[in-house]
């Protein structure tokens, strides 16, 4: 019972549940997940000797990695093959000297060292934001610091790292982050849209929004906002039109949330990247019912879905949602 | 012919914008659809009427307070009244929020719209802000919203409307973590004073009474006839006085050097004084209580009281949430364990420590509990939302309680609802018109005292011929009621920080 969200995209089923794995497979209750001391040993993360499920010939999460398919190491995708992994981390380790790459997504990189890590070019150097670790690479004679991105605390790095297609956020781009708690990961947003572009970061908790607030005074392109997101009208005055909504509230109603502040700021054409938590919308129901039935209620609101993607073995029932809102006419696309 | 007009709110000002004239607002929804992306089709339907920007940033964040609010502020009353044609029929105005545009209607007399092809304008307007207005570029935009977007959580974080349930949140919180370690720390000072003295540990069994038996006495070869009055005192039991007197001379305990005992009594001095801080943090406790959530404290006593809302978060949710969530508040494990698998949900959560529970036979526990939610449901919402909370309600549900509980085992028919809430609602206004009283007195006070203040410095002013005003002298003002309180508080946390320094 595979989810098909695009049926004519060009890239096939871009739909990545694992609907005929993981819970239909014997897997004990309880199986641990990858632990938060094993992240140094990540990335790409999903290597089977650290994912313990039985991999049962792996099964990969996801089709033939469709268009963006490319020589360089992804984040994630392509590296679920069971016993492909390993010779390639073999072959990985045998690479000399410190470095730093490009990712596939503008803005984000890959630290290559004695552990590999995802990373985001720091725009304030010399400043850790949450206590994250800091790497110094020097590129051509200049000093870069980058900061290493968590994926077991954040759902944007988990996504990356699981291997979604597109996650729309570039540099000098408008994003609206709702529920940006104490600005971890609205600091790497940040950090990939650069000094040109703008994060508007919502928050409702006080105590949350302090940090918020102290993260945003050492970063200009964040302007914090608390304020309950389900009252967009609210802070109209204070947001533009955005070209990108990140949603990550933990709500009940988090669909309504999306849908009404995409109304009122998201511009047509933009995208958004919502993380479900299934818990959290309905605890008794099972977590593929959950997300079937939040993408229909996006669906009758004009966000279209584009792609669905689980976020294991960082996060137990949670899945990451990316689609566009109001797609412009295909002629009037660049 | 209705001449529509579009409030458009923003960092920098606002912006009255007019549509071109059609018939039927309708008719516009498809035009204003496909231009929306295209600048110059978008000045072909709407065009800047007016912009007034916001004279600093004082201003701007209380204007941004009252679009948050919805309410109506001078400075769009000026713009609206100035620029919009006199004529109030022909002029139809859309906004963005229904709450500030029955505001308006309200106030002004303009008719409002909200919605449909409204909102697609604004966003239309919200996308090309910059272009529309002259001089405003899309920086000096974007600057504004910063500016502005930080003052406006600044503020929201320093007039935070929870401060009082912050301090009882904490206090609870630290209440039972003071427990805990009083607990841990008497066990220490027991095995470490029972090398010396063994046999006092069986003597005495309360923690307090023990440590300050192990500071007083020290070195039990210096125990005496003397001492025993002491004795007498700190155990407050005479016979056990003279059997630790006893047990002092035929002991088993080793003997320890002097050093070894200063340090254990200087241990035991810290957890004596730890223990003296709770018994006053748990005063400060129930004074905080009774101001803040009177009903709720006559009804459950403080401490589930304190409990209940430091778990709900703030008075406020615990006010919204319905009664069965107050009935199994704090059982939340059992009660997702039972609805996945199908079972029996919890009777109680944190309700089960109230006195009615553990009074009430098995099979009525339950009634009980349910009951009992119930009325600290309303009590809470009556502390929440009255002007003036009294303890009055809550003394009048507790005596419903009390009467249904013998009621299950006497079978003795208790009052009807309906009476006991009358007698309560005539109390409870004679009540809040006393205290009311008695704070306008303090206000009259205060006020004396201000004046007569300011009057003595600006006498002082004059005769040493400086130039200092009385106005200047307002800054010493301070709002009235929060200095108390903020003494208080600063008192008990600074209490708490000198011990725990000391302790180190």
């Amino acid at each position: 019972m595979t989810t098909t969200l695009t049926p004519a995209s060009p890239a096939g089923n871009r739909c990545r549940q694992p609907s005929s794995w993981a819970r239909t497979t014997a897997r004990s209750p309880r199986r641990p997940l990858t632990t938060a001391a094993s992240y140094r040993k990540l990335t790409p993360p999903p290597r089977p000797q650290i994912i313990k499920i039985p991999s049962q010939g792996a099964k990969p999460r996801r089709q033939a990695p469709g268009g963006g398919g490319d020589g360089r190491d992804r984040g994630g995708g392509g590296q679920r093959r069971g016993g492909v992994a390993k010779s390639k981390s073999r072959r990985r380790k045998g690479a000399s000297a410190v470095s730093v790459e490009p990712h596939r997504h503008e803005g984000v990189f890959i630290y290559r060292g004695a552990e590999d890590a995802l990373v985001t070019l720091n725009m304030v150097p010399g400043h850790s934001v949450y206590g994250e670790r800091r790497v110094t690479v020097t590129e051509g004679g200049v000093k870069q610091e980058y900061r290493t991105w968590n994926p077991f605390r954040s759902k944007l790095a988990a996504a990356i790292l699981g291997g979604v297609d597109q996650i729309h956020i570039k540099p000098k781009s408008k994003v609206l982050y709702l529920g940006a708690a104490s600005g971890t990961t609205v600091s790497h947003v940040s950090d990939i849209i650069g000094p040109d572009g703008l994060v508007y970061a919502v928050e409702f908790s006080h105590r949350a929004g302090r940090d918020l607030v102290n993260v945003a005074k050492k970063r200009t392109n964040i302007i914090p906002v608390l304020e309950d997101a389900r009252h967009p009208l609210k802070y109209r005055m204070l947001i533009g039109m955005v070209d990108v909504i990140f949603a990550d509230v933990a709500q009940p109603d988090q669909s309504r949330i999306v849908a009404l502040n995409a109304h009122t700021f998201l511009r047509n054409g933009g995208h958004f990247l919502i993380s479900i938590k299934a818990n959290c919308i309905d605890s008794t129901a099972s977590a593929e019912a959950v997300f079937a039935s939040e993408v229909r209620k996006l669906q009758q609101e004009n966000l279209k879905p584009q792609e669905q993607l689980t976020l294991e073995p960082y996060e137990r029932d949670h899945a990451v949602v990316v689609g566009v809102y109001r797609p412009l006419p295909k002629s009037a696309s660049k | 012919m209705v001449l529509l007009h579009v409030l458009f709110e923003h960092a920098v000002g606002y912006a009255l914008l007019a549509l071109k004239e059609v018939e039927e607002i309708s008719l516009l929804l498809p035009q204003v659809e496909e231009c929306v992306l295209n600048l110059g089709k978008f000045h072909n339907i709407v065009r800047l009427v007016a912009f007034c920007p916001f004279a600093s940033s004082q201003v701007a964040l209380e204007n941004a307070n009252a679009v948050s609010e919805g309410v109506v502020h001078e400075d769009l009353r000026l713009l609206l009244e100035t620029h919009l044609p006199s004529k109030k029929k022909k002029v139809l105005l859309g906004v963005g929020d229904p709450k500030i545009g029955a505001a308006i209607q309200e106030e002004l007399g303009y008719n409002c719209q909200t919605g449909g092809v409204i909102a697609e304008i604004l966003r239309g307007v919200r996308l090309h802000f910059h272009n529309l207005v002259k001089g405003l570029t899309d920086v000096s935009a974007c600057k504004a919203q910063l500016g502005l977007g930080h003052s406006y959580s600044r503020a929201k974080v320093k007039f935070n409307v929870n401060r009082v349930d912050n301090m009882i949140i904490q206090s609870i919180s630290l209440l039972d973590q003071l427990d805990k370690d009083i607990n841990t720390f008497s066990m220490r000072v027991r095995e470490w004073y029972g090398y010396h003295f063994p046999e006092l540990v069986k003597i005495i069994n309360d923690n307090a009474t023990y440590c300050r038996l192990a500071q007083f006495i020290g070195n039990r070869r210096e125990l005496n006839e003397e001492k025993l009055e002491k004795l007498e005192e700190l155990t407050m039991d005479g016979a056990k006085a003279k059997a630790i007197l006893d047990a002092s001379r035929s002991s088993m305990g080793m003997d320890i050097s002097a050093i070894d005992l200063i340090n254990i009594e200087s241990f035991s001095s810290r957890v004596v004084s730890l223990s003296e801080y709770r018994q006053s943090l748990h005063t400060y406790l129930r004074s905080k209580m009774s101001q803040v959530a009177p009903s709720l404290s006559a009804l459950i006593g403080e401490a589930v009281g304190a409990r209940l809302i430091a778990h709900a978060g703030s008075l406020t949710n615990l006010a919204k949430y319905p009664a069965s969530t107050v009935q199994i508040l704090g059982a939340e494990k059992a009660l997702f364990r039972a609805l996945k698998t199908r079972g029996n949900t919890p009777k109680y959560g944190l309700i089960f420590h109230s006195t009615f529970i553990g009074r009430a036979a098995a099979k009525n526990k339950g009634r009980i509990s349910r009951y009992l939610a119930n009325k600290c449901s309303i009590a809470s919402r009556i502390d929440c939302f009255s002007e003036v909370p009294t303890s009055v309600f809550g003394e009048k549900l507790r005596e419903q309680v009390e009467e249904r509980l013998s009621f299950y085992e006497t079978g003795e028919i208790p009052r009807k609802n309906l009476d006991v809430m009358k007698e309560a609602m005539v109390q409870a206004e004679e009540a809040a018109a006393e205290i009311t009283r008695k704070l306008e007195k303090q206000e009259k006070k205060r006020l004396k005292k201000e004046k007569k203040r300011l009057a003595a410095i600006a006498a002082l002013a004059s005769s040493e011929n400086s130039s200092s005003t009385p106005e200047e002298c307002e800054c010493f003002r301070v709002p009235s009621g929060t200095w108390h309180g903020s003494y208080l508080v600063t008192s008990m946390v600074g209490s708490f920080c000198k011990l725990f320094s000391g302790l180190r």
